[in-house]
Protein backbone atom coordinates (compact mmCIF):
# COMPACT_ATOMS: atom_id res chain seq x y z
CA UNK A 1 0.00 0.00 0.00
CA UNK A 2 1.19 3.38 -0.55
CA UNK A 3 3.00 5.58 1.75
CA UNK A 4 0.59 8.33 3.32
CA UNK A 5 1.03 11.79 5.21
CA UNK A 6 -0.26 11.03 8.85
CA UNK A 7 1.03 13.62 11.89
CA UNK A 8 2.19 12.62 15.15
CA UNK A 9 2.13 14.57 18.45
CA UNK A 10 5.25 13.43 20.12
CA UNK A 11 6.20 15.15 23.46
CA UNK A 12 3.86 17.98 22.42
CA UNK A 13 5.47 18.18 18.78
CA UNK A 14 3.66 17.72 15.87
CA UNK A 15 5.38 15.74 13.27
CA UNK A 16 4.12 15.30 9.20
CA UNK A 17 5.28 12.60 7.89
CA UNK A 18 5.19 9.69 5.42
CA UNK A 19 4.62 6.45 6.65
CA UNK A 20 2.97 2.71 5.45
CA UNK A 21 0.50 1.15 7.54
CA UNK A 22 3.01 -2.06 8.55
CA UNK A 23 5.11 0.35 10.37
CA UNK A 24 4.79 0.02 13.85
CA UNK A 25 5.00 2.88 16.87
CA UNK A 26 8.13 2.24 17.55
CA UNK A 27 9.87 2.24 14.44
CA UNK A 28 7.77 5.01 13.55
CA UNK A 29 9.48 6.92 16.33
CA UNK A 30 13.15 5.62 15.95
CA UNK A 31 13.77 5.17 12.63
CA UNK A 32 11.37 8.29 11.48
CA UNK A 33 11.50 10.43 13.76
CA UNK A 34 15.04 9.97 15.68
CA UNK A 35 13.61 9.57 19.08
CA UNK A 36 15.81 6.64 20.55
CA UNK A 37 14.32 6.02 24.10
CA UNK A 38 11.99 4.13 23.28
CA UNK A 39 13.62 0.50 23.56
CA UNK A 40 12.91 -2.68 21.20
CA UNK A 41 13.30 -5.91 22.93
CA UNK A 42 10.93 -8.88 22.48
CA UNK A 43 8.38 -7.93 20.08
CA UNK A 44 6.21 -9.85 21.65
CA UNK A 45 4.62 -8.06 24.29
CA UNK A 46 6.24 -9.76 27.23
CA UNK A 47 9.10 -7.34 28.19
CA UNK A 48 7.46 -3.36 28.28
CA UNK A 49 10.79 -2.01 26.79
CA UNK A 50 8.54 -0.08 24.11
CA UNK A 51 6.41 1.57 26.90
CA UNK A 52 5.38 4.78 26.04
CA UNK A 53 2.12 6.76 26.58
CA UNK A 54 -0.47 7.39 24.33
CA UNK A 55 -3.31 10.23 26.31
CA UNK A 56 -1.38 9.22 29.15
CA UNK A 57 -1.95 5.56 29.23
CA UNK A 58 0.72 2.80 29.24
CA UNK A 59 0.94 0.90 25.49
CA UNK A 60 3.37 -1.10 23.91
CA UNK A 61 4.81 0.90 21.03
CA UNK A 62 5.98 -2.85 19.17
CA UNK A 63 2.80 -4.22 18.54
CA UNK A 64 1.08 -0.96 18.09
CA UNK A 65 0.70 0.29 14.32
CA UNK A 66 1.74 3.36 14.00
CA UNK A 67 -1.09 4.80 12.04
CA UNK A 68 -3.52 3.84 14.54
CA UNK A 69 -1.20 6.70 16.95
CA UNK A 70 -1.80 8.99 14.56
CA UNK A 71 -2.86 12.38 16.02
CA UNK A 72 -3.13 11.30 19.13
CA UNK A 73 -0.37 13.22 22.28
CA UNK A 74 2.24 10.40 22.70
CA UNK A 75 4.67 10.77 25.68
CA UNK A 76 8.08 8.64 24.83
CA UNK A 77 10.66 9.24 28.01
CA UNK A 78 12.29 12.30 26.20
CA UNK A 79 9.50 14.37 26.64
CA UNK A 80 9.27 13.84 30.79
CA UNK A 81 12.01 16.14 31.59
CA UNK A 82 11.32 20.09 31.71
CA UNK A 83 14.81 21.19 30.16
CA UNK A 84 17.56 20.52 32.35
CA UNK A 85 15.04 19.82 35.20
CA UNK A 86 14.14 15.99 35.79
CA UNK A 87 10.92 14.19 36.59
CA UNK A 88 10.78 13.87 40.10
CA UNK A 89 10.27 9.59 38.93
CA UNK A 90 13.49 10.45 36.59
CA UNK A 91 15.70 11.35 39.68
CA UNK A 92 14.09 9.18 42.38
CA UNK A 93 15.51 6.27 39.93
CA UNK A 94 19.17 7.79 39.96
CA UNK A 95 18.90 8.50 43.45
CA UNK A 96 18.12 5.17 44.72
CA UNK A 97 20.08 3.26 42.31
CA UNK A 98 17.29 2.14 39.94
CA UNK A 99 18.99 2.19 36.90
CA UNK A 100 21.45 -0.51 36.05
CA UNK A 101 22.38 -1.04 32.88
CA UNK A 102 19.19 1.47 31.71
CA UNK A 103 17.44 -0.39 29.20
CA UNK A 104 14.11 -1.39 30.93
CA UNK A 105 14.08 2.05 32.15
CA UNK A 106 12.43 4.29 30.02
CA UNK A 107 9.20 1.54 30.09
CA UNK A 108 9.41 1.49 33.75
CA UNK A 109 9.57 4.77 34.00
CA UNK A 110 6.57 5.62 32.02
CA UNK A 111 4.44 2.82 33.30
CA UNK A 112 4.91 4.24 36.91
CA UNK A 113 4.31 7.82 35.42
CA UNK A 114 0.79 6.24 34.48
CA UNK A 115 0.82 4.62 37.95
CA UNK A 116 1.16 7.36 39.91
CA UNK A 117 -1.13 9.72 37.34
CA UNK A 118 -3.81 7.28 38.50
CA UNK A 119 -2.90 6.40 42.18
CA UNK A 120 -1.14 9.07 43.48
CA UNK A 121 -0.03 7.00 46.86
CA UNK A 122 0.23 3.02 45.73
CA UNK A 123 0.81 0.66 48.24
CA UNK A 124 3.80 -1.49 47.52
CA UNK A 125 1.96 -4.53 46.25
CA UNK A 126 0.35 -1.95 43.98
CA UNK A 127 3.82 -0.34 42.41
CA UNK A 128 4.91 -3.99 41.33
CA UNK A 129 1.75 -4.69 40.43
CA UNK A 130 1.81 -1.82 37.74
CA UNK A 131 5.52 -3.12 36.57
CA UNK A 132 4.61 -6.69 36.30
CA UNK A 133 4.55 -5.55 32.74
CA UNK A 134 8.06 -4.82 32.68
CA UNK A 135 10.98 -6.56 32.76
CA UNK A 136 14.64 -5.96 34.24
CA UNK A 137 17.59 -8.62 33.26
CA UNK A 138 19.95 -6.52 35.62
CA UNK A 139 16.82 -7.48 37.82
CA UNK A 140 16.97 -4.66 40.00
CA UNK A 141 12.93 -5.09 40.88
CA UNK A 142 13.69 -4.03 44.73
CA UNK A 143 15.28 -0.82 44.41
CA UNK A 144 13.29 0.01 41.26
CA UNK A 145 10.15 -0.48 43.75
CA UNK A 146 11.87 1.71 46.19
CA UNK A 147 12.15 4.58 43.65
CA UNK A 148 8.58 4.57 42.59
CA UNK A 149 7.79 4.63 46.34
CA UNK A 150 10.54 7.70 46.62
CA UNK A 151 8.88 9.35 43.62
CA UNK A 152 5.18 9.22 44.78
CA UNK A 153 6.17 10.99 47.78
CA UNK A 154 7.74 14.04 46.17
CA UNK A 155 5.12 14.13 43.44
CA UNK A 156 2.46 14.07 46.49
CA UNK A 157 4.94 17.19 48.41
CA UNK A 158 3.91 18.83 44.78
CA UNK A 159 7.63 17.79 43.41
CA UNK A 160 5.97 18.14 39.57
CA UNK B 1 12.25 -13.77 17.08
CA UNK B 2 10.19 -11.30 15.80
CA UNK B 3 10.35 -9.52 12.68
CA UNK B 4 9.00 -6.10 10.81
CA UNK B 5 5.57 -6.87 9.29
CA UNK B 6 4.80 -7.69 5.70
CA UNK B 7 3.48 -4.88 4.00
CA UNK B 8 -1.13 -5.20 3.85
CA UNK B 9 -3.39 -3.07 2.48
CA UNK B 10 -5.23 -0.78 6.01
CA UNK B 11 -8.21 0.06 6.15
CA UNK B 12 -9.99 2.17 8.99
CA UNK B 13 -14.23 1.60 8.74
CA UNK B 14 -15.88 4.07 10.81
CA UNK B 15 -19.38 1.79 11.20
CA UNK B 16 -19.71 -1.44 11.48
CA UNK B 17 -21.97 -2.33 8.72
CA UNK B 18 -18.73 -1.17 6.61
CA UNK B 19 -15.92 -2.95 8.66
CA UNK B 20 -18.92 -6.26 7.60
CA UNK B 21 -18.25 -5.69 4.27
CA UNK B 22 -14.62 -5.21 3.72
CA UNK B 23 -14.57 -8.19 6.12
CA UNK B 24 -16.88 -10.46 3.99
CA UNK B 25 -15.30 -9.67 0.47
CA UNK B 26 -12.32 -10.34 1.49
CA UNK B 27 -12.64 -13.87 3.82
CA UNK B 28 -9.74 -15.14 4.91
CA UNK B 29 -7.32 -12.77 3.60
CA UNK B 30 -8.59 -10.01 5.75
CA UNK B 31 -7.65 -9.90 9.32
CA UNK B 32 -9.90 -7.60 11.90
CA UNK B 33 -7.41 -4.92 14.16
CA UNK B 34 -8.89 -4.25 17.71
CA UNK B 35 -6.31 -3.96 20.53
CA UNK B 36 -3.55 -5.58 18.40
CA UNK B 37 -1.94 -7.59 21.72
CA UNK B 38 -2.41 -10.50 19.73
CA UNK B 39 -2.88 -9.93 15.85
CA UNK B 40 0.25 -7.95 15.55
CA UNK B 41 2.34 -9.85 17.72
CA UNK B 42 1.55 -13.22 15.68
CA UNK B 43 2.13 -10.74 12.39
CA UNK B 44 5.87 -9.58 13.73
CA UNK B 45 6.61 -13.77 13.90
CA UNK B 46 5.24 -13.92 10.55
CA UNK B 47 2.74 -17.03 12.29
CA UNK B 48 0.24 -14.85 10.05
CA UNK B 49 0.31 -12.58 7.11
CA UNK B 50 -2.32 -10.64 6.44
CA UNK B 51 -3.25 -9.05 2.50
CA UNK B 52 -5.88 -6.81 4.60
CA UNK B 53 -5.91 -5.23 7.87
CA UNK B 54 -9.37 -4.20 9.28
CA UNK B 55 -9.40 -1.56 12.28
CA UNK B 56 -12.03 -1.33 14.04
CA UNK B 57 -10.43 1.90 15.94
CA UNK B 58 -12.41 4.40 14.35
CA UNK B 59 -16.22 2.95 14.63
CA UNK B 60 -17.36 5.01 17.66
CA UNK B 61 -19.39 3.98 20.49
CA UNK B 62 -17.74 0.71 21.07
CA UNK B 63 -15.81 0.75 24.01
CA UNK B 64 -18.61 1.51 26.72
CA UNK B 65 -19.26 -0.96 29.96
CA UNK B 66 -22.67 -0.30 30.48
CA UNK B 67 -24.93 -1.84 33.30
CA UNK B 68 -28.87 -1.91 34.46
CA UNK B 69 -31.40 -3.78 36.13
CA UNK B 70 -31.23 -6.44 33.62
CA UNK B 71 -27.66 -6.81 33.28
CA UNK B 72 -24.37 -5.66 31.90
CA UNK B 73 -22.82 -5.45 28.40
CA UNK B 74 -19.73 -4.10 27.16
CA UNK B 75 -18.88 -3.30 23.14
CA UNK B 76 -16.06 -4.93 21.48
CA UNK B 77 -13.49 -1.91 22.30
CA UNK B 78 -14.04 -2.37 25.91
CA UNK B 79 -10.86 -2.65 26.96
CA UNK B 80 -9.48 -5.21 29.66
CA UNK B 81 -8.13 -2.15 31.96
CA UNK B 82 -11.53 -0.70 31.67
CA UNK B 83 -13.24 -3.77 32.97
CA UNK B 84 -11.07 -3.92 35.75
CA UNK B 85 -11.26 -0.35 36.90
CA UNK B 86 -15.20 -0.49 36.18
CA UNK B 87 -16.57 -0.50 40.11
CA UNK B 88 -19.93 -2.37 39.11
CA UNK B 89 -17.47 -5.31 37.45
CA UNK B 90 -15.63 -5.39 41.07
CA UNK B 91 -19.07 -5.24 43.10
CA UNK B 92 -21.55 -7.05 40.74
CA UNK B 93 -19.73 -9.15 38.65
CA UNK B 94 -16.49 -10.34 40.86
CA UNK B 95 -15.70 -13.51 38.66
CA UNK B 96 -14.96 -11.32 35.74
CA UNK B 97 -13.08 -8.70 37.79
CA UNK B 98 -11.06 -11.62 39.52
CA UNK B 99 -9.71 -12.61 35.95
CA UNK B 100 -9.53 -9.14 34.74
CA UNK B 101 -7.13 -8.27 37.62
CA UNK B 102 -5.22 -11.52 37.78
CA UNK B 103 -4.04 -11.01 34.19
CA UNK B 104 -0.52 -9.22 34.71
CA UNK B 105 0.85 -6.46 32.71
CA UNK B 106 -0.86 -3.53 32.80
CA UNK B 107 0.27 -2.52 28.88
CA UNK B 108 -1.82 -5.27 27.55
CA UNK B 109 -4.47 -4.60 29.22
CA UNK B 110 -5.14 -1.12 28.50
CA UNK B 111 -4.07 -2.11 24.76
CA UNK B 112 -6.37 -5.54 24.51
CA UNK B 113 -10.04 -5.90 24.60
CA UNK B 114 -12.07 -8.96 26.28
CA UNK B 115 -13.67 -9.20 22.92
CA UNK B 116 -10.34 -9.71 21.19
CA UNK B 117 -9.31 -11.72 23.60
CA UNK B 118 -12.34 -14.26 23.44
CA UNK B 119 -11.99 -14.12 19.40
CA UNK B 120 -7.95 -15.09 19.58
CA UNK B 121 -9.87 -18.87 21.02
CA UNK B 122 -7.39 -20.12 23.41
CA UNK B 123 -8.36 -22.69 25.85
CA UNK B 124 -6.83 -20.57 28.58
CA UNK B 125 -8.54 -17.13 28.26
CA UNK B 126 -8.79 -16.02 31.95
CA UNK B 127 -11.95 -13.71 30.15
CA UNK B 128 -13.85 -16.80 28.31
CA UNK B 129 -13.33 -18.78 32.06
CA UNK B 130 -15.03 -15.98 33.90
CA UNK B 131 -17.24 -15.06 31.09
CA UNK B 132 -19.02 -18.59 30.66
CA UNK B 133 -19.39 -18.72 34.60
CA UNK B 134 -21.42 -15.45 34.38
CA UNK B 135 -23.88 -17.02 31.70
CA UNK B 136 -22.35 -14.25 28.69
CA UNK B 137 -24.12 -14.16 25.07
CA UNK B 138 -22.47 -12.82 22.71
CA UNK B 139 -24.14 -10.01 20.07
CA UNK B 140 -22.41 -10.89 16.71
CA UNK B 141 -22.95 -8.67 13.54
CA UNK B 142 -21.94 -10.14 9.92
CA UNK B 143 -22.90 -10.80 6.23
CA UNK B 144 -25.89 -12.37 6.87
CA UNK B 145 -27.46 -9.85 9.52
CA UNK B 146 -27.42 -10.11 13.58
CA UNK B 147 -27.06 -12.86 16.26
CA UNK B 148 -26.72 -13.90 19.39
CA UNK B 149 -24.91 -16.60 21.01
CA UNK B 150 -24.07 -18.03 24.12
CA UNK B 151 -20.33 -17.34 24.83
CA UNK B 152 -20.14 -21.49 25.03
CA UNK B 153 -20.63 -21.51 21.47
CA UNK B 154 -17.93 -19.29 20.76
CA UNK B 155 -15.26 -22.32 20.33
CA UNK B 156 -15.10 -25.09 18.51
CA UNK B 157 -11.36 -26.03 19.18
CA UNK B 158 -7.76 -23.87 20.08
CA UNK B 159 -7.69 -20.71 18.14
CA UNK B 160 -11.07 -21.60 16.63
CA UNK B 161 -14.53 -20.21 16.65
CA UNK B 162 -17.89 -20.42 14.92
CA UNK B 163 -17.53 -16.91 13.60
CA UNK B 164 -17.83 -16.67 9.51
CA UNK B 165 -15.64 -14.85 7.54
CA UNK B 166 -17.44 -10.94 7.37
CA UNK B 167 -19.24 -11.52 11.08
CA UNK B 168 -17.81 -9.33 14.00
CA UNK B 169 -18.33 -9.61 17.95
CA UNK B 170 -20.32 -6.32 18.64
CA UNK B 171 -21.20 -6.90 22.04
CA UNK B 172 -20.88 -8.94 25.59
CA UNK B 173 -24.01 -9.34 27.43
CA UNK B 174 -24.49 -10.70 30.94
CA UNK B 175 -27.59 -10.97 33.19
CA UNK B 176 -28.00 -9.45 35.96
CA UNK B 177 -26.09 -11.96 39.00
CA UNK B 178 -29.84 -13.71 41.01
CA UNK B 179 -30.06 -12.58 44.49
CA UNK B 180 -27.74 -14.66 46.88
CA UNK B 181 -25.32 -15.46 44.14
CA UNK B 182 -21.54 -16.21 44.71
CA UNK B 183 -18.65 -16.43 41.85
CA UNK B 184 -15.24 -17.01 42.47
CA UNK B 185 -12.00 -17.26 39.86
CA UNK B 186 -8.71 -18.94 40.40
CA UNK B 187 -5.95 -19.60 38.61
CA UNK B 188 -2.66 -21.21 38.54
CA UNK B 189 0.37 -19.75 36.98
CA UNK B 190 4.38 -20.70 36.51
CA UNK B 191 4.91 -16.81 36.54
CA UNK B 192 2.44 -13.64 37.10
CA UNK B 193 2.65 -12.78 33.12
CA UNK B 194 2.01 -15.82 31.68
CA UNK B 195 -0.65 -18.09 30.56
CA UNK B 196 -2.57 -20.29 33.03
CA UNK B 197 -1.70 -23.88 33.49
CA UNK B 198 -5.63 -24.32 35.10
CA UNK B 199 -7.60 -21.90 35.84
CA UNK B 200 -11.29 -22.08 37.16
CA UNK B 201 -14.40 -20.01 38.07
CA UNK B 202 -17.44 -21.02 39.64
CA UNK B 203 -20.90 -19.45 39.99
CA UNK B 204 -23.68 -20.40 42.52
CA UNK B 205 -27.39 -19.50 43.64
CA UNK B 206 -27.96 -20.39 46.85
CA UNK B 207 -30.99 -20.86 48.64
CA UNK B 208 -32.34 -22.13 51.96
CA UNK B 209 -28.97 -23.58 52.32
CA UNK B 210 -29.18 -25.58 48.85
CA UNK B 211 -27.73 -24.97 45.63
CA UNK B 212 -30.29 -23.79 42.96
CA UNK B 213 -28.02 -22.69 40.10
CA UNK B 214 -24.23 -23.66 39.64
CA UNK B 215 -21.94 -23.16 36.90
CA UNK B 216 -18.51 -24.54 37.17
CA UNK B 217 -15.75 -23.62 34.86
CA UNK B 218 -12.58 -24.85 33.41
CA UNK B 219 -10.12 -23.53 31.44
CA UNK B 220 -6.67 -24.28 29.57
CA UNK B 221 -7.36 -28.37 30.42
CA UNK B 222 -9.35 -28.90 27.18
CA UNK B 223 -9.42 -27.78 23.51
CA UNK B 224 -11.96 -24.88 24.36
CA UNK B 225 -12.72 -23.23 27.95
CA UNK B 226 -15.33 -26.50 29.45
CA UNK B 227 -18.25 -26.16 32.15
CA UNK B 228 -17.66 -29.35 34.53
CA UNK B 229 -21.59 -30.27 33.84
CA UNK B 230 -21.45 -33.36 35.89
CA UNK B 231 -19.67 -31.39 38.68
CA UNK B 232 -22.47 -28.83 38.20
CA UNK B 233 -25.38 -31.61 38.81
CA UNK B 234 -23.72 -32.95 42.05
CA UNK B 235 -23.86 -29.42 43.33
CA UNK B 236 -27.20 -28.68 42.11
CA UNK B 237 -29.64 -29.52 44.55
CA UNK B 238 -27.32 -30.61 47.48
CA UNK B 239 -26.61 -28.92 50.39
CA UNK B 240 -22.95 -27.99 50.30
CA UNK B 241 -21.72 -30.12 52.86
CA UNK B 242 -17.68 -30.34 53.12
CA UNK B 243 -18.09 -34.05 51.39
CA UNK B 244 -20.37 -33.23 48.79
CA UNK B 245 -17.61 -30.36 47.80
CA UNK B 246 -15.12 -33.15 47.63
CA UNK B 247 -17.28 -35.06 45.38
CA UNK B 248 -17.71 -32.62 43.07
CA UNK B 249 -14.39 -31.31 42.92
CA UNK B 250 -12.88 -34.71 42.07
CA UNK B 251 -15.67 -35.28 39.53
CA UNK B 252 -14.58 -31.80 37.63
CA UNK B 253 -10.85 -33.46 37.27
CA UNK B 254 -12.61 -36.53 35.47
CA UNK B 255 -14.14 -34.18 33.71
CA UNK B 256 -10.92 -32.44 32.66
CA UNK B 257 -9.19 -33.68 29.42
CA UNK B 258 -5.61 -31.61 30.19
CA UNK B 259 -2.65 -32.33 28.13
CA UNK B 260 1.09 -32.27 29.01
CA UNK B 261 3.12 -29.12 27.71
CA UNK B 262 6.47 -27.13 28.58
CA UNK B 263 3.98 -25.40 31.06
CA UNK B 264 2.32 -28.76 33.27
CA UNK B 265 1.67 -32.30 33.01
CA UNK B 266 -1.39 -34.32 32.42
CA UNK B 267 -1.51 -35.77 36.08
CA UNK B 268 -0.53 -32.41 37.73
CA UNK B 269 -3.02 -29.97 36.15
CA UNK B 270 -6.00 -32.78 36.88
CA UNK B 271 -5.01 -32.58 40.17
CA UNK B 272 -4.85 -28.86 40.47
CA UNK B 273 -8.43 -28.77 38.79
CA UNK B 274 -9.40 -31.06 41.90
CA UNK B 275 -7.60 -28.50 44.45
CA UNK B 276 -9.42 -25.29 42.54
CA UNK B 277 -12.88 -26.19 42.32
CA UNK B 278 -12.92 -27.24 45.73
CA UNK B 279 -11.38 -23.89 46.93
CA UNK B 280 -13.58 -21.77 44.07
CA UNK B 281 -16.83 -23.38 45.26
CA UNK B 282 -15.92 -22.97 48.86
CA UNK B 283 -15.39 -19.18 48.52
CA UNK B 284 -18.83 -18.92 45.99
CA UNK B 285 -20.97 -20.27 48.65
CA UNK B 286 -19.18 -17.93 51.25
CA UNK B 287 -20.15 -14.79 49.05
CA UNK B 288 -23.12 -16.63 47.86
CA UNK B 289 -24.20 -15.94 51.40
CA UNK B 290 -22.77 -13.46 52.50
Amino acid sequence: MAEQIVKFIVNGRSYEIPIEPQMTLVEVLRDKLDITGTKISCGAGECGACTVLIEGKPVLSCLTLAITAREKNILTIEGLAKGNDLHPIQKAFIDNGAIQCGFCAPGMILTAKALLDENPDPTRGEVKKALAGNLCRCTGYVKIVDAVLVAAEEMRKGGS
Amino acid sequence: MTQPLKPFDYFEPTTIKEAVQILGRYGTKAKLLAGGVDLVARMRRHQVQPQYVVSILSIPGLDYIHSDEVGLSFGALATIRSIELSPIVKNDYTVLYEAASQIASVQVKTMGTAVGNLCVATPASDIATALYALGAKLRITGPAGERTIPVEDLFVGVNQTVLEPGEIVTEVILPSPAPQTGGAFFKLVRTASDIAKVNVAVSLTVTDNACREARIVLGSVAPTVIRATRAEEALRSSTLEPKVIEEVAQLAAGEAKPITDLRSTIEYRREMVRVLVRRAVKKALTRAKA
